[in-house]
């Protein structure tokens, strides 16, 4: 108890406080007399250094995390932060790619719209910058955060998720082409709602119709303007369907391009070979293996689809049948929403003037139809096209028919001024929605295009068409013929409803009024080239067609445009040759087909085409040179004044060698002398032109030129001499090559003429009467002459005596010639010293007669001091020329005395070289021959 | 002495003392010669063994010699106009010619012509039936080749005009000739041109496999059996080989330094028109305008052997002999019927016109038709002839439509007295 009490005093001791005296410290009293100082951990407040920053000092990974923050601000701001980052660092774009491009599609369905908007402003950028291929890894998540988006419950999500389609389909229109299926379902549930099950039933009724147009009326744009703005998305979106297809070429340009199209590549990529690379083996080739076709690098195999089978619509779009299930739901909506359209355009708007849209209609209008046109195109093969069409015509033309066709050619509503701020204040209100002004002319080409495709080819036992394709054709017609400025792509549209049309509609009127307004339009000038090439690929492929289609056979205006075509060529001249080539190959077609109308006005204008100087054929590079030349094989009768064209075309030099030869070779076949005709063709030439013409060709020369040549005194020439007795007009290296190849051709020509010695009597009268008074000769003529000669002749014939002079004398100075060169210039005229010497030789050793007339020239007492060395030359060299040597030893006589001459005159002088090979060869010859020939002269007398 | 496996059969335009004589192809020596008329080029033809065909020359008629009998014509079978071009098919059946612009084909064992087609727009050069007979090919001087289905030309439904199944339409110039490799539809066709290319296709597809550029115009094609080389036969009297498999190419340039001149065959003189490979493809057949026939050993390429001629050369094949050739007893086993100039011969007689049956070979069917439509197509097509036999003229109708009314008329009164019955029956007060 005591213990107790005690123990409770100790507890509660009462303290005792004094004034005056300090009260005692607590017990539990903190002691604040210590100083703080600041710990500086130096490694973390260190900045984020491992990459690259924003100015606010946030990197990367802060600003991807910071996307997930719930407040809106912070998140936009993040997004700033990173289109910020990535446009100062670019290479933060490449490390970070997968991260980035997964956060920011994950704030497309953010809640609050500044968000969505720089979500979009971000992806743009890394659109910019990525390549497509890049980003294809990463698109399935892509394209399921926007189908996400597309179908959010908000609205304006909706509308966002437009905006961020719109990036794609502006830089990946291929990866977002790829898996169609799922977008275009969203398409339609962004337009319309499918009706419930207690609806379907009634629907049954209504064509089985079960979607329906939705109207939302919270939103903030007008339900027009909302469809307006999602068909807008959808048709270009089709659009990158079709462009982007990867099937093969021909079915592409075909849809694309148009039936008229330009290309036309087959599957296989053909070998063009050349037979000099294939002789010289510099390439190689099999033709059974792969035949010639590359191996495509890029396969599209994958081990695992990429998406997984059994999605609701068949993956791609190219069969007909999945085309045909999706146009079901899609058109009624697209009539539906063109009737509205049209309901609500009405309402304000008087009955007459029903045509007349406003701006508004008149875009949806015109998205309707290319989603309409586009639908068309989606199948790439050509026969489900034609099916699909044929099945459009069976559902819907009735329908399109009473929409379209009623009002059909459409005009632009003058707005009233009084509407002006109404619209601007609409204009407010929309501006997320593109505007796009459509022109009443390309909504107009764009219904006829697609109403011509629903026409049908006109048989028995089918409904005529006509009473709603008259107004489309007057249309076309007057479009056409009025002279309105299309744009290429306009025009291109238009043509190919004028070519449906007419191979649809098979009458005569109906082709002829047409086709005269593509005409008229034809003949305007100033039409920029590639406008010009698509007319002429739309006339030259139509009158490629006019098998089977007698209609188009016998058109007046087609004949029209085949005969002018020569005028155009020559008219066009040098200015354009790509639009030459292409008026020569339509030119070409039809006179391989033996177009009459054609071929009279070539022929009339063949002579100014053919013109030597400033004819086309001059002019143009050298594919069409050779195209022009075929050309010549086609033409009925080739007149003396043509021929005389083109052998000076032939010799001018505006020709290749190898052109030449073709230019000769087809006006052999086409002479009768040819021998190679297959049926009924009567030669084109008369014999005498021909033959007339060969001799022109070889001689190389124009009689003009010739007397100028005579008159002229060229230092080109090389003056006559003793040695040399005609005076030699020196060609030029090439012109002189060019010669050459000219004679062989012709040479070779002549020598397939049936028999030599009329041949030959007809080529020597042409010498005597037109050559032998020249006192001045081209070289490569009187070379080109031997040539021929020793070629032609057999050694029945024997040369008349003055043409054996003037051969003679040609022989001699060439000699002369061939010496001088070989003193002169040693390398680059070998080829020329070769023809030259070939061409004496062989002229010398067929015509025995010729050699002898050469050596009586020889008179050695007439020459100088300079030219007896070149003398004592040329009879060493022909001394050496084995072939020669019996020639020459039947002539011994002769010899004996010119060297006799020779060593009397040289004597004066020492002994030089020159005269000891001549005197050594000689006596080699002459020995060699003595062997033979018994009881020559010695050599000792000479001394 | 063994009969020949193979013979040379060649023709010259001049003919002076026979028309088509026969070679043997190793002793070259001379072995028959058929007389009368003169040969057109490209119109050579043996028919099913049996008979040789040839059109003269600057004629609408082609002479027709039972093989075995050489000196006497059989036939002259008229044609509407000269004659281009002729071909027989392999098996015999059916008879290709060329006239002017349109394809003439008739069937052999009837003489009927089933179809003349004209989609060429100038003279056709050469016509080429393929080693099935499922397709021919033509030719022409209008810059096409055309490919040919024949089960689609001979089709009885008169309303529809055959459509060529390719167009070979690449040449600038008129085509000179025309070689079909084995392989049936799959073959490759070679074409030769004046515009100086010979172009290699493929059948099936109708595509361009190669294209091969010479400095001079090319006359006449040919593939070795193998298909390893291509031969052409140019205008200056060269004959071209392109070998098709680089890999022997290679291996040649290997081991032989100079590949120039290995790969041309000189020695004509002019224009080589005809080309032919024996069957072992070691000999090279040439037919030239320099009057000369000449053999030529592929591997070395040195003429072994020149038949000289007395005019241009216009046909010149390697074939295998036919068995009849050298059995002066012998008989065709089919006489030749007289061959029909029109179209529908057949007013006159009415009774050969139902006889005509053509029964295709199992694999050259039409496969785009299904057997469904087909039947569907046979049965509208004897629909419309019932048809026509009941409804079809006004005549008739008029006696069926009495016919039908007098039975009416006796139902009528059947049906009137069996009421009349009934009543009587049942208003009889019982």
């Amino acid at each position: 108890m005591k213990t107790k009490k005690r123990k409770r005093q100790d507890d509660f001791q009462k303290v005792k406080l004094k004034v005056g005296k300090k009260k005692p410290k607590a017990d539990n009293a903190t002691n604040t007399n210590f100083r703080t100082k600041g710990i500086h951990l130096t490694e973390q407040l260190k900045r984020d250094t491992s990459g690259p920053t924003t100015l606010r000092q946030l990197g990367i990974n802060d600003l991807l995390s910071q996307l997930h923050h719930y407040n809106a601000n912070v998140k936009h701001s993040a997004l700033l932060g990173l289109r910020e980052l990535l446009s100062i660092n670019p290479s933060v774009l490449e490390q970070h790619l997968s991260r980035l491009l997964s956060e920011v599609a994950a704030v497309f369905t953010d809640k609050d719209r500044n968000v969505r908007v720089a979500a979009t402003r971000v992806l743009r950028f890394i659109a910019q910058s990525v390549p497509a291929e890049r980003v294809a890894p990463f698109f399935p998540l892509l394209s399921a955060h926007l189908s996400c988006a597309m179908t959010h419950i908000e609205a304006g999500i909706q509308e966002d998720a437009m905006n961020v389609l719109d990036v794609f389909l502006e830089h990946y229109p291929a990866l977002l082409a790829a898996r169609p299926a799922v977008l275009l379902t969203n398409f339609l549930e962004l337009i319309s709602h499918r009706q419930s099950s207690s609806g379907a039933k009634k629907a049954q009724d209504t064509k089985g119709r079960t979607w329906a147009l939705s109207v939302t009326p919270d939103r903030a744009v007008t339900s027009q303007q909302w469809r307006l703005s999602v068909l807008l998305r959808l048709g270009r979106f089709l659009q990158a369907v079709v462009e982007e297809r990867p099937m093969e070429k021909s079915g592409m340009s075909v849809s694309v391009e148009g039936v008229f199209g330009s290309s036309e590549e087959g599957r296989l990529t053909p070998l063009y070979l050349n037979w000099e690379d294939l002789i010289y083996s510099k390439v190689g080739f099999k033709v059974y293996e792969h035949s010639g076709a590359k191996p495509s690098p890029h396969s599209t195999f994958r081990l695992r689809p990429e998406v997984e089978p059994g999605a609701a619509v068949g993956e791609g779009l190219d069969s007909a049948e999945t085309v045909q299930s999706f146009a079901v739901t899609l058109v009624p909506l697209l009539l539906e929403v063109w009737i509205e359209a049209s309901a609500t355009d009405c309402s304000w708007n008087s009955t007459e003037g029903a045509h007349l849209l406003t701006p508004d209609a008149m875009s949806v209008m015109f998205q309707v139809l290319s989603i309409l046109q586009l639908l068309r195109k989606l199948t790439p093969q050509q026969e489900h096209q034609e099916a699909l069409d044929a099945w459009f015509r069976k559902e819907y033309l009735g329908d399109f028919k009473q929409h379209f066709m009623k009002n059909f050619p459409y005009g632009a509503l003058d707005t009233p001024k009084h509407k002006k701020k109404v619209d601007l204040k609409r204009n407010k209100q929309t501006a997320a929605i593109p505007s796009l002004t459509v022109e009443p002319l390309a909504l107009n080409i764009t219904l006829c295009q697609v109403m011509v495709s629903l026409s049908q080819k006109q048989g028995l036992g089918r409904e005529v068409d006509g009473d709603w394709l008259t107004p489309l054709r007057t249309f076309v017609r007057d479009t056409l013929g009025s002279g309105v400025k299309l744009s290429y792509r306009q025009l291109h549209m238009l043509l190919g409803t004028v070519w449906k049309m007419v191979l649809t509609q098979r009458s005569k009127t109906v082709t002829e009024d047409l086709l005269a307004a593509v005409y008229v339009y034809y003949k305007q000038r100033n039409l920029p080239l590639q406008t010009r090439s698509l007319l002429l690929s739309f006339y030259s492929k139509l009158y490629q067609q006019e098998q089977g289609h007698t209609h188009i056979a016998r058109s007046k205006v087609l004949s029209r445009w085949l005969a002018s075509l020569p005028v155009q060529l020559s008219q066009l001249g040098h200015r354009n040759p790509v639009l030459s080539a292409q008026l020569i190959f339509s030119i070409q077609a039809a006179a391989s087909r033996g177009n009459k109308d054609l071929l009279n006005s070539l022929q009339t204008h063949a002579n100014s085409l053919y013109d030597p100087e400033e004819g086309v054929v001059a002019l143009l590079p050298i594919e069409s040179q050779q195209r022009m030349v075929q050309l010549l094989y086609f033409l009925p009768k080739m007149s003396q004044s043509l021929l005389a064209n083109l052998s000076s075309c032939c010799t001018a030099g505006r020709f290749s060698a190898s052109l030449t030869a073709s230019l000769i070779r087809i006006i052999h076949l086409r002479s009768s002398l040819s021998g190679w005709s297959v049926g009924s063709q009567e030669a084109a030439l008369q014999d005498v032109d021909y033959i007339s013409f060969l001799f022109s060709t070889l001689t190389g020369f124009s009689s003009e030129k010739l007397d100028t040549l005579q008159e002229a005194d060229d230092e080109c020439a090389l003056p006559s001499s003793p040695l040399s007795p005609l005076s030699l007009y020196l060609t030029p290296l090439e012109q002189f090559t060019h010669h050459w190849d000219v004679v062989e051709e012709v040479c070779h020509c002549l020598e397939t003429l049936g028999s030599k010695s009329q041949c030959f009597d007809i080529f020597q009268t042409g010498i005597c009467k037109y050559l032998t008074k020249l006192e001045v000769v081209p070289d490569s003529m009187a070379a080109g002459l031997l040539r021929a000669v020793s070629r032609l002749l057999d050694l029945s014939i024997l040369p008349v005596e003055p043409v054996l002079g003037f051969l003679s004398h040609c022989c001699l100075s060439l000699l002369a010639l061939l010496v001088s060169l070989q003193q002169a210039a040693p390398t680059e005229t070998n080829h020329k010293r070769e023809a030259v010497w070939t061409a004496c030789v062989t002229a010398l050793s067929t015509i025995p007669r010729l050699l002898r007339i050469v050596l009586q020239l020889l008179h050695v007492g007439d020459m100088n001091e300079e030219e007896l060395p070149q003398l004592g030359q040329i009879l060493s060299m022909l001394l050496q020329h084995t072939p020669l040597h019996n020639q020459l030893l039947a002539n011994t006589a002769l010899l004996q005395e010119i060297i006799q001459h020779l060593t009397r005159y040289s004597r004066g002088a020492t002994r030089e070289q020159w005269l000891t090979d001549l005197l050594y060869c000689y006596s080699v010859t002459v020995a060699h021959g003595s062997s033979a020939h018994r009881g020559n002269l010695c050599l000792r007398d000479m001394y | 002495m063994a009969a020949p496996l193979e013979v040379i059969v060649s023709s010259d335009s001049s003919a002076q003392l026979w028309n088509i004589s026969v070679f043997d192809l190793h002793s070259g020596s001379s072995l028959l010669s058929y007389r009368g008329g003169n040969s057109a080029a490209r119109t050579l033809t043996v028919l099913s063994g049996e008979y040789l065909l040839s059109a003269q020359l600057g004629k609408n008629f082609i002479n027709v010699w039972e093989i075995q009998r050489k000196d006497q014509l059989q036939q002259k079978i008229v044609c509407p106009g000269v004659v281009t071009c002729l071909t027989a098919s392999h098996n015999g059946l059916f008879l290709a010619t060329g006239v002017g612009e349109a394809v003439y084909l008739w069937e052999v064992c009837t003489g009927k012509l089933l179809s003349v087609l004209s989609r060429h727009y100038q003279d056709i050069t050469c016509l080429k039936f393929t080693d099935d007979n499922s397709h021919f090919i033509s030719g022409g001087k209008d810059n096409l080749a055309l490919v040919w289905s024949l089960h689609s030309v001979i089709q009885l439904d008169i309303s529809h005009t055959p459509e060529p199944r390719h167009v070979l339409s690449r040449h600038t110039l008129p085509i000179t000739d025309l070689h079909c490799g084995l392989m049936g539809p799959q073959a490759r066709v070679a074409t030769s041109s004046l515009d100086q290319t010979v172009k290699v296709w493929e059948l099936s597809s109708g595509e361009l496999l190669l294209s091969v550029l010479f400095d001079v115009a090319v006359m006449s094609v040919t593939f070795d059996p193998c298909e390893y080389f291509i031969f052409c036969g140019g205008s200056d009297g060269n004959i071209f080989q392109v070998s098709l498999c680089s890999q022997t190419l290679g291996r040649e340039k290997s081991f032989q330094s100079d590949n120039e001149g290995n790969q041309v065959f000189r020695g004509h003189r002019n224009l080589v028109t005809c080309l032919s490979v024996s069957l072992d493809g070691t000999l090279l057949l040439s037919g030239s305008h320099d009057e000369t026939v000449r053999l030529w050993d592929v591997q070395s390429k040195q003429s072994i052997r020149c038949l000289t001629h007395k005019g241009p050369v216009t046909n010149a094949i390697i074939m295998a002999a036919p068995a009849n050739m050298f059995l002066p007893d012998s008989r065709p086993a089919v006489p030749l019927p007289r061959f029909s100039r029109h179209l529908h011969a057949s007013e006159g007689d009415g009774a050969e016109m139902g006889e005509v049956c053509i029964r295709l070979g199992l694999h050259a069917k039409d496969e785009e038709e299904t057997f469904l439509q087909k039947a569907d197509r046979l049965n509208s097509l004897m629909n419309a002839v019932t048809d026509k036999s009941v409804f079809g003229d006004g005549e008739n109708t008029k006696v069926r439509v009495s016919e039908l009314e007098e039975e009416v008329q006796t139902l009528k009164k059947v049906n009137k007295d069996l009421y009349d019955f009934s009543c009587q029956l049942l208003t009889k007060p019982t």
